[in-house]
């Protein structure tokens, strides 16, 4: 051990890019005794450190585990290249950060799924972990590999891979989870019948072992039913919801990162969940009920991490903060308290109303860094059928309100390809561009100001994702977006419209990633030996290597992203319970194509999507109630 | 109030950029809920200025800085807190009130004292070392290339080489120095290390440590600290 620690600090560290990524005493860093717990895990982000340390889920579970003092978790992401190179020349295995313990070690690894394009990252590091890649290959003496996180909607890709997935929100199961590993082992002299192991765990709610369940296909290898064998608990495993989120467990003293990282502040995070109902969302699905934190625990939750992090700033983190009861007095109470000590406040994402940008405007004193908004769509009809509920008139408004309060940066970002896009939607994406544009000039010659304006239009390809109205469409073919890219980039001809597009191989693999079923792990396994990781990554991503792997194992992938589906298809994900029913999202999926609007139940009646009905949950909101007077 | 702040980076914090350093010490006087005296303007920055850079991977034991306070407080009470406060890769060591803002560190700084250690590949005996390094220093100039965003230059160091020593300790090559620093010319020294590579030809490993014993303010022949 110790001379490992020696050759990775003096010979390897010295050498590679960003060292910092492998040190791991930042502050607030837990180390453990590795002898006197009764459960050793390992949390596991498929991308490199600076992404991971800025992931929310890793500060909860991270620090829920270690505050129990029978369990230990320790944290590894992805080695960079250079890294890797310089482990597996003198075969050392990847280690977590806090002990330098190989993977192998651990009795229980668990990677976080944030995106598809992180798949690779994950057989990989199980490789350079020295540990067999798939399920079935790991006996007793390998560590139990479980997976989370929002890609956990459509585990089965993975399928082969991990032994078990934890279904919705992880604080509230994981050490349930870890109270059976732990009596499972305490029976055993420390040791584990893995078998039996997950026999048990399968039982807990929110637990699905994909070797439980077996697809079976009809003669033209389409999807026919999804069988639970006998060893299934239930037919269909559902997610698991807090249900109080004042009293969910939040990390008050996270550790703080010696090098920047992605989100390098504190994240106060003040709601779980969105109802807008964006039909292409599967965040907005998936995370449903809405449940609000009250101000009370969240301004408390900030005078701790103010203190204990020394972070200058406060991030008011959720899915759609603007529509947070209470944004406004939350807001004005920290900047009370905190505008002395000059720790800024910040709201990650904004609505398209003037609500918000007035919000950001008081907040946001350095008008540097520009405002972005998202329409998603250029017109009226395709708003609509995608239920973003954003207005031109809204749009234009905030643009106005936003360049009279001094900002010269507008980010604006699109989707490309949704269902029943014509060119005329594209169309209006340069149109709302050169109308926001032509607001700005308008308004600084008015002001007499000349700073340089800059629209930026990002366009996104869509990608139809699990568990969302959108889920049976197609995605556009390769060819198709490229030549609608094009178009657009056409119709921008100004040089303070900057036109910002993704590659559209990715987003095919991510369609294919997102909507296929367990045959993709031998394309995984493909790709990976072909030499694919960091994917999410353009100077590392491989598009020919990844075509040569599904050409190995014989799978077509246009056939998966690019064909749509009926209701009677049956689903890679049918026996994934997140709560929305099939007939709703059906049923909005009708709608979308009526370009009917569904209203949020947030701030109407409920549209009845399952959620709430299925998992015995509510949303939850501060003004409601008694809750009424905090605000 | 201005104090003057002597730190070390331990071997923890030896992979700490200049930019993490300055990120973190910003952390640790807020986490010690010290009253930061910031700069006027739409984007206010604290008033911390920093001794010479310390190389990523380079240990110390003498690092200076100087912060502004906007209150007077016991430096007692200050250094209890802060040591609370301190991540395992930087220590605080002493603290001094300065009077007035003076110069600046950066201004006034222009030696450092280093210790390199590297393992040899060969034997080597003290007197052969002597004559390596009576060698280098009597060498009219000693010119190294050195890359630059516009490309390699060369340069000569020699004025920059104020002392230099030599010993053999287990196997290990021990060099103490005293170079040049700050905005008049740096020495680096992996540069003088190389140099006594290549003028004995002596076979060594390619892991090293280096340590900063202090940075010094010369006013040849006289030396003193910053302190
Ligand atoms: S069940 Fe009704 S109230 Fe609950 S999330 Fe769905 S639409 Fe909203």
């Amino acid at each position: 051990m110790v001379d490992v620690c020696q050759i990775i600090e003096n010979e390897i560290l010295p050498k590679v890019t960003k060292p910092l990524r492998y040190v791991g005493n930042e502050y607030n860093v837990i180390k453990k005794d590795w002898t006197s717990v009764k459960l050793r895990s390992l949390f596991a982000f498929p991308d490199i450190y600076e992404v991971g340390m800025s992931h929310l889920g890793l500060r909860i579970l991270y620090h829920l585990v270690n505050e129990q003092p029978e369990y230990l978790m320790e944290r590894v992401f992805a080695p960079w290249p250079d890294m890797e190179e310089a482990l597996r020349k003198r075969n050392i295995p990847l280690f977590g950060l806090e002990s330098y313990h190989p993977m192998c070690e651990y009795d229980c690894i668990g990677f976080t799924l944030q995106y598809e394009m992180s798949y690779t990252n994950i057989l990989n590091m199980l490789d350079i972990g020295q540990i067999p890649l798939k399920s079935a290959d790991r006996g007793d003496d390998f560590p139990l590999v479980i997976a989370g996180g929002p890609c956990a909607s459509n585990p089965e890709p993975l399928a082969d891979y991990i032994d078990l997935f934890v279904l919705g929100e992880g604080e509230e199961v994981i050490l349930e989870i870890f109270r059976s590993m732990a009596a499972h082992r305490g029976k055993r002299g420390g040791r584990q019948d893995k078998p039996a192991l997950i026999q048990e765990l399968a039982s807990i709610e929110g637990i699905y072992v994909p070797a439980f369940y077996e697809p079976v296909y009809d003669e033209r290898n389409r999807l026919k039913k999804i069988v639970p064998k006998e060893k299934a608990v239930t037919p269909r495993v559902s997610k698991r919801v807090l249900r109080d989120f004042d009293k969910a467990y939040f990390p008050t003293e996270p550790i703080v990162p010696y090098m920047e990282v992605i989100h390098d502040r504190i994240m106060l995070e003040v709601q779980r969940g969105c109802s807008r109902g964006c039909r292409f969302c599967q965040a907005g699905m998936i995370y449903r009920p809405v449940r609000e934190r009250s101000p009370e625990v969240l301004l408390e939750q900030a005078d701790r991490l103010a203190f204990e992090t020394g972070y200058n700033e406060i991030s008011l983190t959720s899915l759609s903060t603007s529509d947070y009861s209470c944004v406004e007095p939350l807001i004005k109470e920290l900047l009370e308290r905190y505008s002395k000590q000059k720790i800024g406040i910040s709201l990650p994402s904004l609505r398209v109303d003037s609500f918000s940008v007035n919000l950001a405007a008081e907040i946001q004193r350095v008008r540097k860094t520009g405002l972005t908004f998202a329409p998603e769509a250029g017109t009226q009809r395709l708003r609509d059928v995608i239920n973003k509920g954003v207005t031109e008139e809204n749009l234009i408004e905030v643009a106005s309100v936003a360049f009279e309060a001094g900002w010269n940066q507008i980010k604006l970002y699109f989707m490309m390809g949704l269902p029943t896009e014509t060119m005329e939607d594209l169309d209006g994406i340069a149109d709302l561009a050169y109308k926001v544009l032509r607001k700005g000039s308008e308004i600084q010659k008015r002001q007499g100001r000349s700073k340089q304006l800059k629209i930026t239009v990002s366009v996104a390809s869509f990608v139809p994702k699990a568990h969302t109205p959108f889920q049976w469409e197609a995605q556009d073919t390769r060819e198709l977006l490229r030549t609608k890219q094009q178009y657009l980039k056409d119709k921008i001809r100004d040089r303070r419209i900057v036109y910002n597009y993704h590659e559209s191989e990715v987003s095919f693999l991510e369609a294919v990633f997102a909507k296929g079923g367990r045959e993709l792990g031998q394309v995984l396994h493909a790709a990976w030996q072909r030499g694919c990781k960091f994917d999410g990554w353009s100077e590392h991503f491989l598009y020919t290597a990844w075509i040569q792997a599904f050409a190995d194992v014989g799978i077509d992938p246009a056939a998966i992203a690019n064909q749509a589906g009926s209701f009677e298809d049956v689903l890679p994900w049918e026996h994934i319970d997140f709560g929305i029913s099939k007939e709703y999202l059906w049923q909005e999926r009708q709608r979308a194509y009526e370009a009917a609007k569904t209203g949020d139940c947030r701030f109407g009646a409920c549209s009845a999507c399952g959620v709430c009905q299925g998992l015995d949950v509510e949303t939850v909101l501060i003004l409601e109630g008694e809750k009424l007077n905090d605000c | 109030m201005i104090v003057r702040i002597k730190y070390s980076k331990t071997a923890a914090g030896r992979f700490l950029s200049h930019l993490d350093l300055l990120r973190t010490f910003e952390r640790i006087f807020r986490r010690a809920g010290l009253p930061l005296a910031f700069s006027e303007g739409f984007n206010p920055h604290p008033k911390i200025s920093y001794g010479s850079a310390l190389a990523v991977g380079v240990t110390s034991d003498g690092e200076y800085l100087d912060v502004e306070f906007t209150e007077e407080l016991p430096l007692t009470d200050m250094m209890k807190r802060l040591k609370e406060v301190s991540p395992p890769g930087l220590e605080v060591l002493e603290l001094r009130s300065l009077d007035t803002r003076g110069k600046s560190l950066t201004a006034v700084i222009n030696m450092a004292r280093y210790c390199v250690r590297v393992p040899l590949r060969q034997a080597l005996s003290q007197s052969r070392l002597d004559e390596v390094i009576s060698r280098v220093i009597s060498e009219p100039e000693l010119i190294i290339d050195r890359e630059r965003k516009t490309g390699k230059t060369e340069i000569d160091i020699k004025k920059g080489i104020y002392a230099l020593e030599g010993c053999i300790q287990e196997g290990m090559l021990v060099l103490e120095m005293d170079v040049q620093t700050g905005s008049e010319g740096n020495v680096r020294p992996e540069e003088i290390l190389e140099l006594i590579r290549k003028f004995g030809n002596i076979d060594m490993e390619e892991s090293l440590r280096i340590h900063r014993q202090g940075l010094y303010i010369r006013d040849n022949p006289l030396v003193r600290s910053p302190w």
